[in-house]
């Protein structure tokens, strides 16, 4: 079907076209009285097309607004679902098949077997969002550009339906004899310009505008949304985010996996607040309330030996991680995200001693996690030939190590030297009294505990870590873009709200008869009172509210 | 007396003069048809009174704010008391900006009511100033919380305003299906915020009585060490007399309450939950006393709520409620999304090393934010302004008091400390 889109102005109009593109003219619904639908000031839109191929119903169906809103009410109603019971991510080690029904019973059972448990993660939520993605680029497309094409070519002039059928209208006479057309209107110019109006005049003819920048709006938040969203996809990419959790042992320097860095946590510290900093109530409880976690990093760069014990490390920053100060360096993120006292020896200063002679060798440092494997100390030399991390005996007495971590160390020596057999013999040494009494190191020691002796002076030849900090490491390289589509957003939300686009038009037809229509994208109380103030000093009284169209709309 | 002191009576007196203010209100806009008078004189004269003495009351609760802050050296909206006084006093700003626009007294009836009840909400927790824990400190705190609650001051008027336009447009004489369907939407409404009325009255009631009521209950809980479950007796104390006890429980003493000294009714045993049982209990409270509460009131005005409160509005323009309705919400929307979206994600990013991590708070303010998304979106089409958006400016302010507290309640996460 074919209609003919010419309009009585002269103007040939696209299909689909509402208003007269020139002269504002109703198209469609010409002896209607009702206040004309302005939205996108009545332009045709490319989902107008007739005859669609596929591409166009594809591309009507995402540009509807209809859809958009469907769209948008569809997740929140997800978001919603997904909050009924905690989901699978903020579990550590469960398996959520048996989880959810040993917690929740059958309703548990129902919602991870409908896939709720991870609704965030589940194609169909993301589906959603790819869907509201499109609609954003889509609906943006479709009138955006008629809209600037319509916008910036209007005429002055407006046809008499327009102006009478917009939700502002005043009709009247010129205030006083005496007052020409041409003159009323030059008057009002000034008036307009004052309250920032630009306005454009034909002599007895007039439209005012202001802020038709706040039409933008809308298009510029969605394009922040888009890069905010094209951001959260880019974080799927390799490379893009790391996310782990890394416990650091207090001055163990230990390597954060998969990156050229290392860690140490020079010193952890936990506070708690004093009884006196504590409210009356919460006294006398034995209530524990945390003040500070702090875990003193440094940061190192291997430069050579990188997966050998000892590598060689660069340092190339240092800073208190707190809660809400996390460690920034280059990419890397390092959270303070939980704490544990693991008391252990980290390294022991020994001295080994010649019983015979009572000549003492040394001190020499013993470490607990990477210890070297033969010490020099004057005539002799030590061999480590085994080391146990956490000494433990099985049913048959054969040693062995509970865990990698330096809970009960036991360093067993082959010690050559003077006063010892020519191959060596066997010292076990344990740095832990406790460990001493419980193996009896002097039984497992017979024979060579008679000659030679290692052992600290002092508790200050004991280096003790007391704390292991756990950190969150982390980058996230699609940040910048994610807090840029998101600023983005804001500006164009605030363009378009807290700004109005006003136009107002006035003609003057048989040298008496005013007619003035006004419109405005939001606040129409707003532009009523300024046009009320306007027309007040150009010799019209109106109240505000007579300014109203008298026809309800539907 | 103490900085805390002077803060403390400077909030009881915001709150004495917002409940003076309202009573103005009433006078302002129920007293134009009383006789011998000039209906809009009476209106403008005693609308002003009311609006000045709501703003001598922020003036004064802004007191409180200030020196509280001093006070504690933290800005107070760390915790549950602090953040509802902040909410409360934000939607008296709110208030009077939209009066400011459009000179509408009556806004205040409606307005002054959801602040008044916020603050005594706030008085059920404890007010004790409390040290912050690592989490906390943050100027984050304070840019995020108060950013946030200056949104929902916004949605909290364009509320009022909706329910002032459905007021103002039911026609209680029609028997049609869309109007009851409107009038019983309105008691509802009603009824609900005589719930938090009622809640907030057994509450305060009880904590003045000091009662107390308490019970144990074996529960299997994880080892930290072993990993492994094992039973552990857990306490519960009721400050409420209790109907419901917690599943499985065992009384170990009950003050009496009416006679009673023994609960009626044991939780069911699918409540697992934190204090479900607790919970349960304070919610059966609050359903029973806002029930009795409003049958008192329809047994003395012998008509539905709504039909007595529209009898006070007319005269008021419908439209220019509308449209306060959605100027408020309008200006409310980019502030919410700026501090409960964007500046959360600035802080969770700062502070738990991720921008966005689907906790339940942070997924009810999305849910919120798509909501007036929504509600924005619809106002641009046919047919959606009026009724149709009065009741989503309605159901927006559930949402919102939903993310607030509803979400502390039932489904905590990581902002649980906020229900301290």
């Amino acid at each position: 079907m074919l209609h003919n889109t010419k309009c009585e102005c002269g103007h040939q109009n696209p299909v689909g076209t509402v208003l007269c593109e020139s002269c504002g003219k109703p198209l469609d619904d010409e002896f209607g009285t009702a206040p004309l639908e302005m939205r996108y000031d009545g332009i045709a839109r490319r989902s107008q097309r007739e005859n669609p191929a596929l591409i166009d119903r594809v591309w009507r169906f995402f540009s509807s607004v209809k859809v958009a809103i469907i769209l948008i009410f569809l997740t929140l109603c997800a978001s919603i679902m997904g909050t009924i019971y905690p989901q699978e991510n903020t579990f550590l080690n469960v398996d959520p098949s048996v989880y959810y029904e040993a917690t929740y019973g059958f309703s548990g059972k129902l919602y991870y077997l409908l896939g709720l448990s991870d609704t965030y993660g589940s194609w169909w939520y993301k589906l959603l969002l790819i869907m509201i993605g499109s609609s954003l680029i889509i609906c943006s497309l479709d009138r955006v550009l008629p809209l600037y094409r319509a916008l910036s070519k209007q005429q002055i002039r407006k046809h008499m339906s327009f102006l009478v059928r917009q939700r502002v209208v005043y009709q009247g006479q010129l205030p006083a004899t005496g007052i020409t057309a041409v003159s009323f209107i030059d008057g009002l110019v000034p008036l307009l310009k004052k309250r920032g109006y630009r306005v454009h005049s034909d002599g007895t003819a007039l439209l005012a505008e202001k802020h038709r920048f706040s039409r933008w709006g809308p298009y510029i938040n969605h394009i922040g949304l888009i890069i905010f969203l094209l951001a959260v996809l880019m974080r799927g990419l390799p490379g893009w985010s790391m996310d782990q959790y890394t416990g650091f042992l207090e001055g163990v320097p230990t390597q954060i996996e998969n990156t050229p860095y290392y860690l140490e946590n020079e010193k952890f510290t936990v506070e708690y607040y004093t009884e006196e900093e504590l409210p009356e109530e919460f006294r006398g409880q034995g209530r524990a309330v945390p003040k500070l976690f702090q875990t003193k990093a440094i940061l190192y760069e291997c430069t050579a030996d990188c997966s050998s014990d000892k590598p060689d490390l660069k340092q190339v920053h240092q800073q208190n991680i707190e809660v809400n100060k996390p460690l920034k360096y280059k990419d890397l993120l390092a959270y303070q995200f939980d704490f544990r006292q693991t008391i252990q020896i980290r390294a022991v200063n020994v001295s080994l001693t010649d019983k015979m002679s009572n000549q003492t060798y040394g001190p020499f440092e013993l470490n607990t996690i990477t210890p070297d494997e033969t010490y020099v100390e004057g005539p002799y030399v030590l061999t480590l030939k085994d080391y146990y991390p956490e000494f433990a005996l099985n049913d048959k007495g054969v040693p062995f190590t509970n865990s990698k971590s330096p809970l009960a160390p036991a360093f067993i020596f082959v010690i050559q030297g003077p006063g010892l057999a020519e191959d060596g013999e066997v010292f076990i040494y344990f740095p832990r009294d406790v460990d001493k009494q419980r193996f009896s190191q002097d039984k497992l020691n017979a024979g060579i505990v008679d000659k030679i002796d290692i052992g600290v002076g002092s508790m200050q030849d004991v280096s003790i870590s007391r704390f292991t900090s756990y950190l969150n490491i982390r980058t996230d390289r699609a940040l910048p873009y994610i807090f840029f589509g998101g600023i983005i957003f804001m500006i164009g939300v605030i363009m378009g709200i807290y700004w109005q686009h006003r136009r107002i038009w006035i003609r003057i037809d048989d040298e008496n008869e005013i007619t003035i229509g006004a419109h405005t994208s939001k606040n129409w109380f707003g532009i009523r009172k300024e046009l009320s103030v306007i027309l007040g000093k150009a010799g019209i009284v109106v109240e505000p509210k007579q300014l109203e169209n008298g026809v309800k709309q539907a | 007396m103490s900085l805390e002191q002077w803060s403390e009576n400077a909030l009881l007196l915001a709150f004495i003069l917002y409940n003076i203010s309202f009573i103005v209100y009433v006078i302002a806009i129920a007293g134009k048809k009383w006789s011998n008078r000039d209906p809009i004189v009476h209106v403008r004269r005693w609308g002003r009174v009311a609006v000045t003495m709501t703003v001598i009351g922020l003036a004064s609760q802004i007191t409180y704010f200030i020196t509280r802050w001093l006070a504690a050296g933290h800005v107070p909206t760390s915790n549950m008391f602090e953040f509802m006084t902040f909410l409360s006093m934000a939607i008296v700003a709110a208030f009077i900006i939209l009066f400011w626009i459009y000179r509408l007294s009556a806004l205040g009836l409606f307005a002054m009511p959801v602040s008044i009840i916020l603050i005594s909400y706030a008085a059920v927790f404890p007010k004790e100033v409390q040290p912050l824990i690592p989490a906390l400190k943050s100027y984050w705190l304070y840019i995020h919380v108060t950013t946030a609650a200056l949104g929902e001051s916004f949605f909290a008027i364009g509320f009022a305003a909706g329910l002032m336009y459905l007021l103002r447009t039911i026609d209680y004489t029609s028997k049609t299906k869309e109007s009851r369907k409107d009038s019983r939407g309105i008691e509802f409404t009603l009824y609900a915020i005589i719930v938090v009325i009622g809640f907030v009255l057994v509450s305060n009631g009880f904590k003045s009585t000091d009662y107390s009521a308490e019970f144990t209950q074996e529960v299997q809980q994880k080892d930290e060490q072993s990993g492994q479950l094992v039973p552990v007796t857990k306490t519960t104390v009721y400050t409420l007399p209790a109907f419901v006890q917690p599943a499985n429980s065992k009384v170990v003493h009950m003050d009496s309450f009416l006679g009673m000294d023994q609960p009626l009714l044991s939780a069911p045993s699918w409540m697992k939950g934190i204090d479900s049982g607790k919970k349960l209990n304070t919610v059966i409270w609050s359903l029973l006393s806002g029930l009795i509460l409003y049958w008192i009131l329809r047994l003395i005005v012998r008509r539905p709520l709504g039909a007595i409160i529209q009898k006070t509005m007319g005269g008021i323009d419908a439209d220019d409620l509308d449209e306060i309705s959605y100027r408020a919400i309008a200006i409310g929307y980019p502030i919410f999304a700026l501090g409960a979206l964007i500046f959360a994600m600035i802080w969770a990013h700062e502070a738990w090393g991720r921008f966005w991590g689907w906790d339940p708070k942070e997924t009810w303010a999305l849910i919120t934010f798509l909501f007036y998304t929504v509600y924005l979106h619809l106002r641009l089409s046919r047919g959606w302004q009026g009724n149709k958006s009065s009741w989503l400016s309605v159901l927006g302010f559930i949402v919102v008091m939903f993310t607030l507290i509803g979400v502390n309640l039932i489904v905590a996460g990581l902002h649980s400390y906020a229900g301290v």
